[in-house]
């Protein structure tokens, strides 16, 4: 009998994340991980079927982990301000606690694999509230109403650009950079200035 | 409680690349006593999953030789 392990599972799960995440998705492989886990392939096997079972599961684990914490003490009912303003604060938390699986997004991204973090059981969820709330904001009259993707560019650019500085140690010109809430509360003000009608 | 874990059986094998029509494929997906079976071709041992109730690796691997691959239990 060929017994599961959920303590193995999750360093399974951890170190496929860094492989991928320091290697890239082609060069990743289940011998790779097997040695990096320490455990015989075998093992690997009885948790997934093949590479691409792997990539799809941690995919989606990994979705659902940001998707359910993008909603936390966020309601598509609040006024346009605090809910873009919740937003910006759940998914500023999440990418400085979870660099490493921000970094596996931007890998799985362009990928066959990037549709399995949609696929994520939060995600519905997730996209029914932002929807919601942008309705509702426009509705309200709250919030000019954009094409999708030129809102987004605009209500989170800011937001995930000075992030990538932060994670990368620097800004423009290379000079040292560390995101702190001053910096984000301004260019949230800026955001909200241009998404206001 | 029984799992699909319980019936696992792991081999590596040299079948690298497989279709609906090949041998093996069939001789996998015919056998009644084959619940699912999946062969990860991307992988270095070609490793072939079988999950069956009552089939012991020795019957896996005649199978599947029978069909003219190798196969060795991981």
């Amino acid at each position: 009998m060929r017994t599961r392990d959920t303590d193995k599972e999750k360093l399974v799960i951890e170190k496929a994340i860094e492989l991928i995440v320091a290697d890239g998705i082609q060069a990743f492989s289940m011998n790779k991980l097997a040695k990096a886990c320490n455990i015989s392939v075998a093992t690997l096997y009885i948790y997934y079927k093949d590479k691409d079972d792997l990539i799809i599961k941690i995919g989606r684990e990994v979705g659902d982990s940001f998707f359910k914490r993008a909603v936390i003490d966020f309601s598509s009912e609040m006024s346009f301000k605090d809910g873009l303003w919740r937003q910006w604060q759940n998914r500023a938390a999440y990418a400085m606690e979870y660099p490493t699986e921000v970094k596996l997004f931007e890998a799985m991204k362009h990928t066959p694999y990037g549709e399995s973090i949609m696929r994520s059981e939060g995600h519905l969820y997730f996209k029914e509230q932002l929807e919601n709330f942008t309705k509702n904001a426009i509705r309200n009259n709250e919030l000019i109403e954009l094409p999708l993707d030129v809102f987004w560019s605009v209500a989170y650019g800011p937001l995930y650009t000075m992030l990538n500085f932060h994670r990368e140690g620097k800004a423009l010109g290379g000079r040292p950079f560390t995101l702190t809430q001053d910096k984000i509360k301004t260019a949230f003000e800026m955001v909200l200035k241009a998404l206001t009608p | 409680m029984d799992t699909i874990s319980d019936h696992l059986l792991i081999f590596k094998t040299d079948i690298d690349s497989f279709c609906t029509n090949c041998q093996v494929h069939k001789a996998l997906n015919d056998h009644p006593s084959i619940w699912e079976w999946s062969i990860d071709t991307q992988d270095e041992d070609c490793v072939l999953r079988v999950v069956s109730p009552s089939l012991t690796p020795k019957m896996v691997i005649s199978l599947v030789n029978a069909c003219g691959h190798k196969c060795a239990e991981l």
